[in-house]
């Protein structure tokens, strides 16, 4: 198959920000050497995190504020009993229907030019509701950080910073086997479907293409060997009803209830400043104010 | 302006007016701290709506003083507790009952406040409005406090689920706060007649006249029964 040599060149058109661009993982052809980790945090100044779970070869147990990508490592017995070593570059997917940007009350969380959603930290107010909404445990907040205002979410952006400077994102130009394709996301999907094909023709059945449908498109694409679940992928993902309830339901309800009492209290107003002529009620005492020596 | 009487009758105690303003001060700032989380329109627009006001700094210094306020808000029934203890039982018990003649003022009220007729049925210390204030408030200082300490200390702890419906519970207890709490606002201090009554939780005193048209049963139980503190003020009230 086609190494990325032929994607290599390719870059963004700057003159069309609707273009859809995005990453392809061909899980098949990744070492596990973490290079795309190292990479990711020298570009991106990440402080560096010992925090390797024993008795794995995965240098984190999951992504965090300061950890854009992680190589996931899975091993497992397949359906004939045959040791299987699976790896699965974990990071954020730059949903088309993001969790993250849902729940975000600042517009730290953006949907960015071709297909990116961006985090501006400086936006950030460090809120955390971006976590328990993403689908992909994508994303997180610093909670180490002692002063409140150095806690700020973190993910990959997809190297915004590089690719709309005509650059490729940093995992990928450094990966060794080019396991980390990046170009058009049409034509990446093209390349992953032929993939696949392959892959069945020389016997691995359950290949196949993950990121093309979940959640109206995903901008980091896989070519899976097993099926997603065995990778912890979750199968046709959905946005949380509660979340799209607290966003798209409660708010504008509670919105359009607040400004319609609003709304009746200036009418009352105006109706109420005519019946009670100098603040003085229909049920009150008419004869003189009572005292205390009559 | 003959009508307005010179003499009061001694309505709150120091602790409940305390209590009163505390809660209350401690709610506006979280009200507005809090706001901003609710502000953000559809984010596939552009940004307009309150959320790029609240960005960064601004908002981190928010969600600090939304903390403290909270703290503020949680200790205020300490206030009334230790303050006069005495009159919480009497206070409560009365607000906790809600009979026909409750259910009759609510249903007139917005009629009555507006063109001044019917005419509602005589209440006691507290009215079918203030009942009702009363179980709103409670509802949502449970609301808030449980959704609010779970987002605060159960970040990234409790399910995702778990957290989505703290949201909803804090925004729901918001939405159903705010709206009472406009309307309490435009009764005491805005809306002609009733704004007569804020004194009542300034000075803790209200007219005698005002308190018998709108309290009838209770300023004649009060007097009948000896306990009525009343005074005489020099000059205009
Ligand atoms: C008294 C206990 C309260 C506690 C412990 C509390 C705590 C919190 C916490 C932890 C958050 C999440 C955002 C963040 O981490 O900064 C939050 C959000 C919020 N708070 Fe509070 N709060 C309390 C009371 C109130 C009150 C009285 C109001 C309004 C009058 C209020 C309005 C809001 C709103 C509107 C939000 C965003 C709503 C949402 O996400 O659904 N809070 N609060
Ligand atoms: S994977 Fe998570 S963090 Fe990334 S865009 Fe989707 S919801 Fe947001
Ligand atoms: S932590 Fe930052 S990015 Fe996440 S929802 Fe809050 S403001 Fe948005
Ligand atoms: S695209 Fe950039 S930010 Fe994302 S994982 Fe690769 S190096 Fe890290």
């Amino acid at each position: 198959m086609g190494r990325t040599a032929t994607l290599a060149a390719w870059r963004p058109d700057p003159g069309n920000p609707k273009q859809q661009v995005a990453m392809l993982v061909d899980t098949t052809e990744c070492i596990g050497c973490k290079a795309c980790e190292v990479a990711c945090k020298q570009w991106n100044q990440n402080e560096y995190r010992i925090n390797q779970e024993l008795g794995t070869y995965q240098s984190h147990p999951s992504l965090d504020a300061q950890t854009w990508t992680l190589i996931k490592f899975i091993e497992r017995e397949d359906e004939d009993g045959v040791n299987q070593w699976l790896m699965q570059k974990h990071n954020c997917m730059h949903c088309s229907e993001a969790g993250c940007v849902t729940a975000c009350p600042t517009d730290a969380l953006h949907y960015g030019d071709y297909g990116v959603v961006t985090l501006d930290q400086e936006k950030c107010i460090g809120c955390a509701y971006c976590e328990p909404a993403c689908p992909f445990d994508a994303i997180h907040v610093d909670k180490s950080a002692f002063r409140q205002t150095a806690q700020k979410a973190g993910k990959c952006t997809l190297c915004f910073d590089r690719i709309s400077n005509a650059m490729q994102p940093a995992c990928v130009s450094t990966c060794p086997t080019d396991c980390i394709k990046y170009g058009d996301r049409g034509e990446l999907l093209k390349w992953a479907y032929a993939r696949v094909e392959q892959l069945k023709a020389m016997g691995y059945a359950n290949a196949n293409v993950y990121g093309d449908k979940e959640l109206g498109g995903l901008h980091e694409l896989y070519v899976l060997l097993e099926k997603p679940e065995v990778y912890g992928l979750p199968v046709n993902p959905t946005l949380s009803k509660r979340l799209t309830f607290w966003k798209y339901g409660l708010q504008p309800v509670g919105k359009a209830i607040l400004g319609a009492a609003l709304f009746g209290m200036v009418i009352n107003w105006f109706a109420a400043r005519r019946t009670f002529k100098g603040g003085h009620g229909p049920g009150e005492e008419a004869e003189a104010p009572a005292s205390l020596h009559d | 302006m003959a009508v307005r009487s010179k003499v009061k009758i001694k309505k709150f105690s120091r602790a409940q007016v305390v209590f009163h303003w505390v809660y209350g001060s401690s709610w506006f700032l979280l009200m507005l701290t809090g706001m901003s989380f609710l502000w953000r329109p559809d984010p596939g627009a552009a940004a307009v709506g309150l959320g790029p006001l609240l960005q960064g700094t601004v908002g981190q210094s928010f969600r600090l003083v939304h903390r403290v306020a909270a703290i503020g808000l949680m200790a205020s029934p300490l206030t009334w507790l230790v303050g006069d203890f005495r009159s919480l039982w009497p206070d409560l018990k009365e607000l906790l009952r809600f009979g026909i003649n409750d259910a009759r003022y609510m249903l007139i009220a917005p009629l009555h406040y507006t063109f001044g007729k019917p005419a509602l049925p005589p209440q006691g210390k507290y009215n079918g409005g203030h009942k009702v204030n009363f179980y709103v408030v409670v509802l949502t200082f449970i609301g808030f406090v449980s959704s609010g300490l779970l987002m605060w200390f159960g970040r990234g702890a409790v399910p995702d689920g778990t957290f989505h419906m703290a949201q909803i519970v804090h925004s729901t207890s918001f939405w159903l706060g705010a709206i009472m709490t406009a309307l309490h606002i435009y009764l005491t201090a805005v809306h002609p007649f009733t704004r007569r009554a804020l004194s009542a939780m300034t000075q803790g005193f209200v007219e005698l006249n005002y308190a018998k048209a709108e309290h009838k049963v209770w300023v004649e139980k009060e007097i009948a029964a000896g306990t009525a503190v009343l005074v005489e003020e020099p000059g205009d009230c």
